[in-house]
């Protein structure tokens, strides 16, 4: 009982830390274009990003309840079995985290802490612990499908707020107010952030109380003060994080027009807000670049960088089996080592935290190694200075041709008729 | 091992995204567009000139203020279709508030 006591608070401490660096590393994806395009003061956009984070993990209980009742069959495992594979995986998911992020790899959250889950479950219990079904269609596919969603919804959402604005007479076309819109749909995007990645730590909190069996297993909703510790810690995470990130703004995102960024955020809020409604455990960062990426192709004369596309995808396709195999690892040290193993996995989550630390005194911030993922993907479209004309202003300059061509002929017959009369 | 995909959710999520941006962006647009026709166009500088974020500087900040004075003062409509334009932008721009409003209050019902 003792035993099982000291687990679960090392789970909630492991996953509130985990929490924390979620918030930390995610600032970026809610307030990278805002501060980008000049429509927010970088402080305010940190203080407004934390405090929806806050509001949004009390919005929506979905995307818990698929983390705590669905990926792992927990009614097969005893509590005694459970928590130092929940253990193991929050190690494997923290270690994979601060790996990429030392290194500046694009990586997600999200799937690191569902792959070191799967992969210490495998390790400490048996492949058929694992419910693929669920894994496939709450995390694998929408982590699929999800960016592309975001994508067209950007690019379409692009299209359509260039195609309205749009003026033919070189007048002003008011799209700078499209930079007051921008508070509001990043204010969205931090809310839309806490519905969905709050609650996988909700989710993996649930998930301990319900093995030790502290919880009802039939009730999957997170408790009140699951929901309270989880929301204050992300917020709390996503004020801090937000300065070292803000530092290396501008590297990344300049070219990000008001307009673009209110469509790239739209898309990425609707796209998260209504996964989380279903369910989906989505990676926020994920989401976030396709949107950028969408909507950098929404406009004029886009081209697609495919090798820094590339770059960021293959960072993606990774997290989930490495985080999968960090997570096997330490689970393999419980297994063999039982109690010792569980100690030396603690040891080494503190090493990680303390390097994690002692990394963000370091004053090394750049764009590999903060906000790298939305910045890279702002790179990843290249935007032509001058866009092709549109159908209609192709059509107004065949129009002029045609004008100038026919005011220069009859200005040739009238002279020539001119010439004639005077001879 | 049976896995079922419940491919009409991942539609639907797809459709109820689409739906919402498209509300949101396109209210707000003709929202503008109106604005920009009633004679007010917003001239949003950005709040911060730092040396980091280079979105436009405070001189081209400056000239598109002129440049929209200058399209204000010389807008054809009567005094009567600026207000009814003003009041259809406003509109508009509500209209953008109510979808977002009416996404998540789906979202905290559901």
């Amino acid at each position: 009982m003792e035993t099982a006591a000291l687990l679960v608070a090392l789970v909630i401490a492991l996953a509130l830390f985990f929490d924390f660096t979620n918030g930390f590393h995610d600032t970026a994806n809610a307030m990278a274009t805002p501060i980008a395009t000049g429509a927010l003061r970088p402080k305010v956009a940190v203080l407004l990003a934390a405090v929806l984070n806050l509001v949004g993990a009390f919005l929506s209980t979905e995307v818990s309840k698929t983390i705590s009742h669905g990926i792992i069959r927990e009614d097969s495992l005893t509590g005694t079995t459970m928590l130092p594979i929940i253990f193991a995986g929050l190690i494997g998911a923290i270690t994979w985290n601060m790996l990429t992020w030392l290194l500046g790899l694009p990586s997600s959250s999200s799937h690191a802490l569902f792959g070191g889950l799967i992969g210490a479950t495998i390790v400490g219990a048996s492949v058929a612990a694992i419910d693929f079904g669920q894994v496939l269609s709450k995390v694998v596919l929408p982590a699929l499908i999800a960016p592309f969603t975001a994508g067209v919804i950007a690019f379409a959402a692009t299209r359509i707020a260039y195609a309205i604005t749009r003026r033919y007479d070189n007048k002003p076309d008011g799209r700078d107010g499209f930079r007051w819109g921008q508070i509001f749909t990043s204010s969205l995007v931090a809310l839309a952030h806490g519905t969905n990645d709050a609650q996988k730590t909700m989710g993996v909190i649930t998930l301990a109380l319900i093995v030790a069996g502290w919880q009802d297993p039939a009730h999957a909703d997170p408790q009140t003060w699951v929901i309270f510790a989880c929301a204050i810690t992300i917020a709390l995470g996503t004020y801090m994080g937000g300065w070292r990130i803000i530092r290396t703004l501008g590297k990344g995102l300049t070219d990000v027009k008001p307009a673009q960024g209110f469509s790239a955020e739209t898309a990425t809020a609707s796209t998260i807000l209504a996964s989380s409604a279903f369910g989906f455990a989505l990676s926020t960062t994920q989401v976030a670049s396709g949107s950028v990426i969408g909507s950098g192709l929404g406009r004029r004369g886009s081209k697609v960088r495919w090798r820094t596309v590339g770059r960021i995808a293959i960072g993606w396709v990774l997290t989930l089996p490495a985080a999968a195999a960090v997570g096997a690892a330490c689970a393999m040290l419980i297994v063999w080592f039982g109690p010792w193993g569980i100690a030396v996995d603690a040891v080494l989550a503190v090493a990680v935290i303390l390097g994690l630390f002692l990394r963000s005194r370091r004053n090394a911030v750049n764009s590999a190694n903060a906000m790298s993922e939305v910045a890279e993907s702002g790179r990843a479209v290249k935007v032509k200075r001058n866009p092709p004309p549109t159908r209609r202003q192709r059509a107004a300059m065949r129009a002029e041709a045609r004008r100038e061509r026919e005011a220069a002929a009859a200005a040739a017959k009238r002279e020539k008729r001119e010439k004639e009369a005077s001879k | 091992m049976n896995i079922t995909i419940d491919w009409i959710a991942f539609v639907e999520v797809f459709a109820a995204a689409l739906v919402a941006a498209v509300l949101v962006v396109g209210f707000y647009a003709i929202g503008l567009r109106l604005l920009v026709r009633a004679g007010r166009v917003p001239v949003v500088a950005p709040v911060e000139f730092t040396d980091a974020i280079t979105v436009i500087s405070e001189k081209e900040a400056r000239r598109a203020a002129k440049a929209a004075a200058k399209a204000a003062k010389k807008n054809p409509l009567t005094e009567g279709q600026k207000l009814f334009a003003l009041v259809c932008a406003y509109a508009s721009f509500t209209l953008c508030g109510l979808a977002v409003l009416g996404g998540l209050l789906l979202i905290v019902l559901k």
